[in-house]
């Protein structure tokens, strides 16, 4: 699944390499475009030539489109991809000097090495001067700060600032943008004098327009979210679980597999990180309902089958994240029922000692289990046979995903 | 054999294929393309070499304090290979030779000023941008990013409005 990188599946090593090649498509494609002049890059605000504005929105929506239909279909992690940050007033002011800076220039950096390595020279001054642009920018970082780290609204995608969704907004600009392709182009032809005829003998971009559209009318019949796994738990069967008793594991259980160094159930503590590190039971790991959809425990949810048994202190830390869990796909999810404070009443409160000599067998195993599994607790009493028989409880290990440093 | 220069590429498929390539970065390492980065990169990365007594005393150049390569970068290494790229495309359609492009009613000594003030606005610009034209308008738009497409809003929007005093050097 894409991203590669990120996901471990293509070596981080390669990076650079990757960027080289991809640099290389970039740069050959611009120049083939024309973008390694100015005049016909300034061409998009007087008029004579809107190649900046075909190619642009050509590319734009090419990949984000692209981007669309792979994530629905899986293929690639949307939420690993870089979404530039959202610093509301730098945002504009860098926009409006840049925009000055466009049409005094006539170049933007990318298309300023596009020109110069071809031998404009007015793009090679215009690279010296984007040198000390970045150099002033240094020199009064202190000055510029407040404006410069002010009013983060984090990585935000423009179609939850507009209130509409995501299909919406993609369906909506493609056709933006394809409106926009044909009055450019009658403008274009307008300013230039371009006669009738000559626009007769030009290529039909009717057909091509109008597949366009009816492949981008599908996009309002996206899911915002990707369907459901095909586990993915519904409300009713989920409720009917945590009402009912196939959900939960008794804490006698969890007390066995304590007690006999056993490691047939994964024990995950549910409550918040301070509780956790004072005290919890050996072997568990720290995995809040916030957390269970973090990346790093899928391996342990998905690839690890033993059975996965939720506690908090009641139960209703628990309870949540088995049901995120549950909501998520995941299988195999447990509650320790009654949490930790049922196992400390049953092990040190509710002591019933005297029922080792009942009659009932039944009584009489649960009472000497409990006793037994009270003095281990207490003393680390009953030690296994062999220093060697000791198993350790491994808690299992968060795995590794390597984040997407972003950035221009 | 003809050495006048070859046509220009169909913007549309161009458009198009620089899509694929921006798709490609996406895919393989979850970022997107990017130019300003790069000439930011090397702005510290010389400076703080040049002179470290004043660059250490600015937060603009911690990056390189605390030991990072910055010239090993995504960036650097995409702005080199634009380089190649442009240079070849440029090479194959008999585009290669020097020149001063400018507008037919002003000098080139005149080009050559704006070039340097525009590409100064612009340094400074990308900076509070977080990016130019390809790393916040391109890419921005890409992932549908509310920063990425502001700042694209706001160059475009700002040229529209001022194009037609600085007209003198274009038409």
């Amino acid at each position: 699944m894409a991203p590669f990188i990120p996901q471990g599946l293509i070596n981080p090593e390669l990076t650079l390499f990757f960027a080289l090649i991809l640099g290389i498509g970039f740069g050959y494609i611009l120049e083939q475009a024309g973008f390694s002049s100015a005049r016909k890059l300034a061409g998009v605000f007087y008029g004579y030539d809107f190649v900046v504005l075909r190619v642009f929105f050509t590319a734009g929506i090419t990949a984000m489109t692209g981007l669309m239909f792979l994530g629905y279909l899986g293929w690639v992690d949307l939420s690993l991809l870089y979404v530039n940050p959202t610093y509301l007033y730098s945002a504009i002011v860098g926009g409006v000097i840049m925009g000055f800076g466009f049409i005094l220039g006539g170049y933007c950096p990318g298309t300023s090495f596009v020109g110069a390595v071809i031998g404009k020279v007015d793009a090679m001054v215009f690279i010296v001067g984007s040198l000390i642009g970045i150099f002033i920018f240094g020199h009064f970082y202190s000055t510029f700060e407040p404006v410069y780290t002010g009013n983060f609204l984090g990585h935000i995608h423009i179609y939850d600032s507009l209130g509409i969704s995501k299909s919406w907004f993609a369906f909506m600009l493609v056709v933006v943008a394809l409106i926009a392709f044909m009055l450019t182009q009658m403008i274009e032809d307008r300013v230039n004098n371009i006669s009738t005829e000559a626009i007769a003998t030009r290529p039909s971009y009717r057909l091509p327009t109008l597949l366009l559209i009816a492949a981008v009318f599908i996009f309002l019949f996206l899911p915002d979210e990707r369907k459901s796994r095909m586990s993915e738990v519904s409300a009713e069967v989920l409720m009917e679980e945590v009402f009912g008793d196939a959900a939960y594991v008794s804490t006698q259980r969890v007390i066995h597999q304590i007690k006999n160094q056993h490691n047939n159930l994964i024990l995950i503590d549910a409550r918040s990180r301070e509780e956790h590190e004072y005290f919890s039971l050996p072997g568990a790991v720290h995995v809040t309902a916030d957390d269970v959809l973090n990346r790093g425990w899928r391996n342990l949810f998905r690839k690890d089958h033993r059975m996965k048994v939720f506690f908090s202190n009641g139960s209703s830390e628990a309870t949540k994240a088995f049901m995120t869990a549950r909501r998520a796909g995941y299988d195999n999810i447990f509650i320790m029922d009654g949490g930790l404070n049922k196992m400390f009443y049953e092990l040190f409160v509710d002591i019933q000692d005297d029922k080792i000599t009942s009659t009932n067998l039944q009584e009489r195993s649960t009472a000497r289990f409990l006793r037994d599994a009270r003095i281990f607790f207490l003393e680390g009493g009953i030690a296994p046979r062999d220093l060697e028989e000791r198993k350790v409880i491994q808690a299992p290990e968060q795995s590794e995903i390597i984040p997407v440093i972003g950035g221009c | 054999m003809d050495h006048s220069p070859k046509n220009y590429m169909n913007p549309y498929f161009a458009g198009f294929l620089l899509g694929l390539v921006l798709l490609s970065a996406f895919l393989i390492t979850g970022r997107g393309l990017g130019a300003s980065g790069a000439v930011k990169n090397v702005v510290v990365t010389a400076v703080a070499s040049a002179a470290p007594e004043y660059a250490e005393n600015s937060t603009f150049y911690a990056d390189f304090f605390a030991g990072n390569n910055l010239m090993m970068s995504w960036l650097v290494f995409l702005v080199m290979g634009v380089i190649i790229g442009a240079f070849f495309s440029g090479a194959m359609a008999n585009r290669l030779g020097f020149k001063i492009e400018r507008g037919p009613n002003i000098s080139a000594r005149t080009r050559l000023l704006f070039a340097l003030s525009g590409g100064l606005l612009f340094g400074l610009g990308a900076q509070f941008g977080r990016g130019c034209t390809s790393g916040a308008a391109l890419s921005g738009m890409a992932v549908m990013s509310t920063g990425g497409i502001l700042t694209m809003m706001a160059i475009f929007g700002t040229g529209y409005l001022i194009a037609y005093f600085f007209r003198r050097l274009w038409v």
